[in-house]
């Protein structure tokens, strides 16, 4: 149960990318997120209660932002605590930095215990661990800070004392008699290490008893920080929460978009248009004309898909999804110079792969024009046959194509909206432009919306009108539009 | 060598100068910051912080002490020679920035205050406070960023506390880069015993690092594009001051003399660079036509690692050195035991050092422990 994708499409995606904003404050927090757990169709329960967590500490930030923060500048403070956790467990002699990285992280629960509405919002569950912090603060001062205290042991506090009486006798003596002190302070000093030994060893005993609370309160903590850290970024994203619904069921997502494209429009005075759409069990074709936005849709949907199989809420208006086993994307392959492969071969084996696996689970397989470099007629039978297929499995394609999909069972089709003829028109009486400002403009008039569709109509194209109105050569467009005529006669 | 002694009637030879002296001489009340430089390995550099240790002390200074270093000193042995060197006595109250495995080796109670983050080859850099006097072995960052930090947490224990940084082995490492206000220049016999020899050597230290202060608005306006762009390390400013800043952001100076000779246009007014500036690097930017009148600035005077003779070459294509944090000198402390710890003649030492500058030259004696 997994997201299958290489680090090209993952890029390509911004997968890692939108994780890296969700902030976490600990390492613990940060280990969660980096394990990023699927949650499959067996994990509806669980993933649920993550779902009703993040909603209720999206409110709880709304109504008492302080609140939160103070406990996030307390997560912030805790450290990896594996090493000192396991030198406890083997009853290996922990150093004083170890104790007091253990004081200050006790001292960080037991302050987190004190928020109440906190926990019961993140739903998490911390032990007050009173008497460990009594032991790693014997005065009872409240202090930070740790070294060995003298309170540990009687011949400690004796030896001490000794020293500093010896400390003081060395600053009015000279000579010989300043040697023979600083040799007995220096032997004070070694029964001082040794004994600070013996209490460092009696330390880790004793806190050995808390071994199971200190690792469940660790666990409770990265938690917490995780689940944070998701409704920081629903709240940023202004996102909904997710709902589950049964295996087979379609998934609907409604007005989706993808941050990092949104955030990359915004800077230069674009909008994105958000995608909403339907998969059901079998295959979804999207078809539409060049620079029509058909990755990007591809790119959202999948997007929101997996966050929302990762525990995230999803950049969406709303989404309902079944819990696919597993989710996968290829957007193609270049092929692996380094081990020789083609690209076509390369790509043939992701498909083979997906399609032995959606014969096994249910996942959602989604393909941005597959075999796009392959013979065209070819193309349009493997593209044909796999919707064909993948039609008839209990798993969901999702596809985008410029090849011609015959309508069958358990086909469903959308479109881009594209670009209307009279708006086309418009622009090709306009005054000559730069490239990049004709580019802008075509993009302008692009309506990015998917509209469902019956699949009978033909696919559209506007690739050698947009090459016209890009400048391209009169006399060739002229033999491109011709042959494109005889092109569809023929068909 | 000996470096500290356990005879008081050693310290209170005639020639020595008084340690009550010392906080006097070097004129610390009104700064923050202070760096520990030395002219050369086995300088006297702990020594002289043992000084200012006990001087601080024994006046009763209300502020604490805060104390790092650039990596790792105080071993009790040199590396090299095998002779013993001087260990590092601190008194309650002081507040130490010093690696993990180091904390073993102190013999002082230290409350761990805080842990630091930033990693050495010696372990984690732990903010501790001394709460019974005794020895410490102090091993620092060595990153010039690191030791803001560690500055910084040092301050948050106690915001008045004198942050002193002592200068690694290696000769005269990145001891200021703005991150000290004063500096006290340890010079030792063991650079050479001859007087005319060390005076020469000494007053072409204190000329690479007392080089003075970049022009006030030029100074202020690089400063600030250090803040908006930390990773910039060449900055070439124009004369024309509406013509716009050519920058470069390279990882280091190192093999980059192309790279900024590239800049240099014949129009310059200042070029920055930050990072060491050795030979090298000027003999590369000497060999181009357009660099010639001009100002040369690095950040401070401790980035400057360049020969007599290559100064001399600067000067006379009218390079004018200057620092973006002027160093102040305040102090400098003479060691006059040769590597294999025989004396030098001290008395003609002190009277070479002291002919060549303003500065306080002084012998402090060792250290009593």
């Amino acid at each position: 149960m997994t997201i299958y994708l290489n680090d090209a499409e993952a890029k390509l995606i911004g997968l890692d990318e939108i994780i890296a904003q969700c902030r976490c404050r600990c390492p613990q927090g940060n280990r969660l997120k980096t394990n990023r757990h699927f949650y499959g169709p067996a994990d509806k329960k669980p993933l649920q209660q993550e779902f009703d967590a993040i909603e209720a500490l999206m409110a709880l930030l709304k109504a008492s932002p302080q609140e939160v923060i103070a406990a996030q500048r307390l997560l912030s403070q805790l450290r990896e605590l594996r090493g000192s956790l396991h030198g406890l467990e083997s009853e290996r002699l922990l150093d004083e930095t170890e104790f007091f990285e253990l004081k200050r992280a006790i001292s960080i629960f037991n302050q987190l215990a004190e928020r109440k509405q906190l926990l019961e919002a993140a739903k998490v569950c911390l032990t007050v661990l009173e008497e460990a912090q009594n032991l790693l603060d014997p005065a009872g001062s409240g202090a930070q800070g740790f070294h060995i205290y003298s309170a540990y042991s009687a011949k400690l506090s004796e030896l001490r004392k000794e020293k500093l009486e010896l400390e003081i006798q060395l600053e009015a003596q000279s000579g010989e008699a300043r040697q023979h002190l600083l040799k007995k302070r220096n032997l004070c000093c070694a029964k001082e290490d040794e004994e600070e030994e013996r209490v460092r060893r009696e330390l880790g005993i004793r806190l050995l008893h808390w071994l199971p609370e200190l690792r469940a309160n660790l666990e409770a903590c990265g938690q917490l920080d995780f689940r944070l850290a998701r409704a920081e970024l629903a709240l940023k994203w202004q996102a909904r929460k997710p709902e589950t619904v049964d295996t087979g069921e379609p998934a609907e997502l409604t007005a989706a978009w993808h941050p990092m494209v949104q955030a990359s429009l915004k800077k230069s005075g674009a909008a994105f248009t958000p995608h909403s759409l339907q998969i059901k069990k079998g295959s979804t074709i999207i078809t539409g004309a060049n620079m029509g936005g058909k990755s990007i849709a591809l790119q959202t949907c999948f997007l929101s898909l997996a966050l929302t199989q990762l525990a995230y809420f999803p950049p969406c208006e709303a989404l309902k999804t079944p819990l696919y086993d597993f989710l996968s994307f290829s957007a193609g392959e270049s092929g692996n110079f380094n081990l020789g492969l083609s690209s076509f071969g390369m790509e043939a084996i992701r498909i083979r792969d997906d399609f032995r696996r959606s014969q096994q689970k249910r996942g959602l397989v989604v393909m941005d024009e597959p075999c796009r470099g392959t013979n065209p007629n070819e193309a349009t039978a493997i593209v044909q046959a796999l919707c064909q297929a993948y039609g008839a499995s209990q798993s969901s394609l999702l596809i985008a194509t410029h090849y011609k999909v015959l309508p069958g069972r358990g086909l469903h089709f959308y479109r881009i909206k594209g670009i209307r003829q009279t708006d086309m028109d418009k622009l090709r009486t306009a005054t000559v432009l730069q490239d990049s400002e004709l580019i802008r403009q075509i993009q302008a008039l692009m309506d990015f919306e998917l509209e469902e569709v019956d699949g009978s109509q033909h696919t559209p194209s506007a690739a050698i009108q947009i090459a016209e109105l890009l400048g391209m050569d009169p006399n060739l467009i002229q033999t491109m539009q011709a042959l494109w005529q005889e092109e569809k006669w023929q068909k | 060598m000996r470096a500290y002694v356990t005879n008081e009637a050693e310290v209170n030879v005639d020639g020595l100068t008084s340690e009550s002296q010392f906080l006097q001489l070097a004129r610390l009340e009104g700064l923050s910051s202070l760096a520990l430089v030395g002219l050369s390995k086995n300088s006297g550099k702990t020594t002289t912080l043992n000084h200012l240790i006990r001087a601080w002390q024994q006046a009763g200074t209300p502020r604490p002490l805060a104390l790092t270093s650039i990596g790792r000193d105080g071993e009790e042995e040199d590396v090299v020679s095998g002779q013993p060197k001087p260990r590092l006595y601190v008194y309650s109250g002081t507040y130490l920035a010093t690696a993990r495995s180091s904390l073993n080796r102190c013999d002082a109670l230290l409350d761990i205050l805080a842990l630091s983050g930033i990693r050495t080859n010696f372990g984690e850099v732990a903010i501790c406070k001394v709460l019974s006097s005794g020895y410490v072995e102090l091993a620092g960052p060595s990153q010039a960023s690191d030791l803001l930090e560690c500055e910084r947490l040092l301050r948050e224990q106690d915001s008045s506390g004198f942050f002193v940084v002592d200068g690694s082995l290696s000769r005269r490492a990145q001891a200021g880069g703005g991150l000290t206000q004063g500096l006290i220049l340890a010079v030792g016999a063991v650079t050479s015993a001859n007087p005319e020899d060390l005076a020469e050597t000494t007053a072409h230290a204190l000329s690479l690092l007392s080089v003075p202060a970049l022009e006030a608005t030029t100074s202020e306006y690089v400063q600030n594009l250090l803040v908006s762009e930390p990773c910039l390390r060449v900055i070439a400013l124009p004369q024309a001051n509406d013509s716009p800043a050519k920058m470069l952001s390279l990882p280091s100076l190192v093999g980059q003399a192309k790279a900024i000779a590239g800049l240099l246009d014949g129009k310059l007014k200042t070029l920055m660079l930050r990072g060491a500036l050795t030979d090298s690097i000027c003999k590369s930017l000497l060999a181009e036509k357009h660099f010639q009148d001009l100002t040369l600035a690095v950040e401070d005077g401790t980035r400057l690692f360049i020969s007599p003779g290559m100064l001399r070459k600067l000067l006379q294509k009218g390079i004018q050195l200057a620092a973006l944090y002027p160093l102040s000198v305040r102090l400098i402390c003479l060691n006059p035991f040769k590597a294999d710890g025989s004396p030098a003649d001290r008395t003609a030492l002190l009277k070479a050092l002291r002919s060549i500058s303003s500065i306080p030259v002084e012998d402090f004696g060792p250290t009593l422990i």
